[in-house]
């Protein structure tokens, strides 16, 4: 997907102001922070299984190529058909060479991150391929034209009236004719269109939320069961895949598991855990002829090089996202790429460059929520304050930002100079704020006071000032 | 080189080394998953297997009845359907297939479906009682179609077959040897759901609306 990150301000600014938006982003805030919390205390061990998780998710990358090559090597015994990527073209290449062979007309898509992050859709678009998303969430902004703006609830933006206005303008040529507007009515029509869409499918895509070495088996979960019926029902299955999903066994699986459901949507279990291995079995009245897995580099093996391996941790669960400040004020678009929130303005920069997202480690509070309640324990703070440091260094930051930060260096290396000039200063502006004693205007700042904010103005001392006369006074 | 050297040799310039030695590989094979130690297992509440195994099936939304005999099976399913206003056809699994459907007024087809049944029953191969959820493995006799294209599914589920943690079907399956793991292994915890529209929970997304099942003793 191409990146729209270095508009990141106008963006935000844009988002701040839609209306709509911020009736939906209202919404899911609080829903999704109190239900994770729930289902959090109901796990006492919850804690220990974070410690076990980061301890299996470090072991792995620690010695990925080994398990890698076990996997591979255990999906081929199965019959199926492993394809490495390294960039995102390589994977698109890969995607749509796979459907001109099994001659393709109609593609099922599950939910895929990374098929989002190399542009799959795109790619399979334009070689001539009918591609549906079948999650509904995808599937609605699908018909939007939209990227997603949440990992785990892609249309988390979109309020009910303005789905059903999709429906209405894209289903006339199934038969419908009215405005839809209860969610029951509106998730059913999507079910019946979708349904001719699955038994039509000739292949079925999904992506992977682990891959486990030791079988050479590929884990899916969703809640709606579409993934189920794209990787069932067509002749041909394709996963995509990151390198990092990968674990040596089912049972480090199902600890990751454990920690999962609850950390993205309070759920102590999502419905449907599906692990595909191979193409179907002699005999087997369903299942696909061919099962193909590509897994996809795309950077991250630049990843563990340095601090940013503790990024290839992240199980996509949604948590930090869920639990931002900034990310609840904006939403998902304003970040500009496939991944927002925290995780995405660690990732996106790492992705597209600093030159391009520099802006998104920026947009931090460092107010730490997204590292609490992260399942694997990503720094996230700290991975945003060293881009923040890079970009910097890169002398990529807005001018005026290095200018006043070169000059307030200087200053505090000369503490002389710097208390007669914020003496001089607190006593001028204590003096332009009058009797008000706050500003609403100032020259240079005028962004700031948009939206009726004003500012508090010093009373004419300064703290070093009155420190020093308490001093005396208490010494006398 | 191939496509499989050159990322995996990308990982390796990332970790900073070449290529593990036979030794330190034979050492990996060798531990016991990524920690190398038994899976840490949380609590389960007290009582019997059947009963916290209910407990996780109904917080999902799933219903379960208790019979006392597999030959009660179609009598049992005929009072569910019958109580929803479903008509009495169903697809069943093969598996099931010797059962007497016509006796209870059942006009079964045995097979997979391609869409077209309202109801589908199946045989889970395990049941877990952690959070309620069924193990259903796909084979000539469990068609996977049936768990998903049907509004209601119905799930047979031997008590003998209910075990605490999903760690024991990982061993179970193991313990199939040549065998191993079968093309789907499918875990379903509830009915299908969606709250992707406003974030309202709504069942019957694409797969089953209702999910039941009939432990048999
Ligand atoms: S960074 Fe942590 S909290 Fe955020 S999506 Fe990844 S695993 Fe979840």
């Amino acid at each position: 997907m191409e990146s729209l990150s270095h508009a990141f301000k106008e963006r935000s600014v844009h988002a701040l102001k839609d209306e709509t938006l911020q009736v939906a982003l209202h919404r899911a805030k609080d829903g999704f922070a109190v239900k994770r919390a729930k289902a959090v205390e109901g796990l006492p061990e919850f804690d220990a299984l974070r410690d076990r998780a980061v301890a299996i998710k470090n072991h792995t990358l620690e010695h990925l190529d080994h398990y890698l090559e076990r996997y591979a090597d255990a999906v081929e015994r199965s019959g199926g058909t492993v394809h490495w990527a390294s960039s995102a073209e390589d994977a698109r290449r890969i995607v749509v060479d796979i459907c001109r062979a099994a001659d393709a007309k109609m593609i099922t898509k599950g939910k895929s991150m990374v098929g989002e992050e190399v542009g799959v859709n795109g790619a399979l678009e334009e070689a001539g391929f009918e591609v549906v998303e079948t999650d509904l969430g995808e599937y609605i902004i699908q018909l939007a034209h939209e990227p997603p703006s949440h990992i785990i609830v892609p249309a988390v933006h979109k309020t009910r009236g303005q789905i059903a206005d999709l429906f209405h303008e894209n289903h006339a040529k199934y038969g419908l004719t009215r405005k839809l507007s209860e969610v029951p009515e509106m998730v059913n029509e999507a079910r019946q269109v979708l349904r001719s869409k699955y038994l039509a499918a000739d292949v079925g895509i999904t992506g992977a939320n682990f891959l486990i070495a030791e079988t050479g088996t590929s884990v899916i979960v969703t809640n709606e069961g579409n993934g189920d019926l794209t990787c069932s029902l067509p002749r041909v299955h394709i996963v995509t895949a990151g390198i990092e999903k990968v674990v040596p066994t089912a049972e480090d699986a199902s600890t990751l598991l454990r920690l999962l459901a609850r950390s993205a949507t309070g759920q102590d279990m999502t419905t449907y855990t599906t692990f595909s291995t191979g193409p179907k079995r002699e005999g087997d009245p369903d299942g696909p002829e061919e099962y193909h897995v590509v897994l996809i580099d795309n950077g991250r093996s630049t990843m563990l090089a340095d601090q940013f391996r503790e990024m290839l941790r992240c199980i996509r669960c949604g948590a930090c996202m869920n639990h931002c400040p900034v990310y609840g004020a904006i939403g998902g678009h304003a970040y500009g790429w496939v991944y927002p929130g925290p995780m995405g303005s660690v990732l996106t920069p790492l992705s597209v460059g600093l030159k391009e997202a520099g802006n998104l480690p920026n947009a931090c509070t460092l107010n730490g929520h997204c590292a609490e309640v992260c399942p694997v324990r990503i720094p996230l703070p700290d991975l945003l304050r060293t881009l923040r440091h890079r970009e910097y260094q890169l002398k990529l930051g807005l001018k005026p930002l290095r200018w006043g930060l070169a000059a307030w260096v200087w200053f505090t290396a000369h503490p002389r100079i710097y208390r007669i000039g914020t003496r001089v200063q607190a006593r001028m502006l204590a003096l332009l704020a009058g009797r008000k004693g706050r500003f609403t205007r100032m020259p240079l700042a005028g962004g700031w006071f948009k939206g009726g904010r004003d500012l508090p103005a010093p009373q004419g001392e300064t703290f070093m000032a009155v420190w020093k006369r308490r001093q005396k006074d208490s010494a006398r | 080189m191939s496509d499989r050297d050159t990322v995996l040799g990308a990982i390796r310039r990332g970790l900073g080394r070449g290529p593990l030695g036979s030794d330190a590989r034979a050492a990996l094979d060798r531990r016991q998953g990524a920690t190398d130690s038994d899976p840490l297992l949380p609590g389960l509440p007290h009582g019997p297997l059947a009963q916290i195994f209910r407990a996780g099936l109904e917080k999902v939304a799933g219903t379960m009845s208790e019979i006392a005999s597999l030959d009660a099976v179609p009598e049992a399913v005929a009072g569910y359907l019958a109580g929803h206003g479903v008509a009495l056809e169903a697809a069943v699994a093969p598996s099931l297939g010797a059962l007497d459907w016509s006796a209870a007024g059942i006009s079964a087809s045995i097979g997979s479906t391609r869409g077209d049944d309202l109801t589908g029953i199946s045989l889970a191969w395990r049941g877990v009682a952690e959070n309620g959820s069924l193990v259903l493995l796909s084979g000539p006799e469990n068609p996977t179609s049936l768990n998903f294209l049907p509004d209601h599914h119905l799930v047979v589920l031997r008590s003998d077959d209910l075990v605490p943690y999903p760690e024991h079907v990982w061993s179970a399956l193991r313990e199939r040897g040549e065998k191993g793991w079968p093309r789907t292994v499918n875990v379903i915890t509830g009915p299908s759901r969606t709250a992707d529209i406003e974030l309202t929970i709504q069942l019957g997304a694409h797969g089953p609306r209702s999910l039941h099942v009939l432990l048999v003793d």
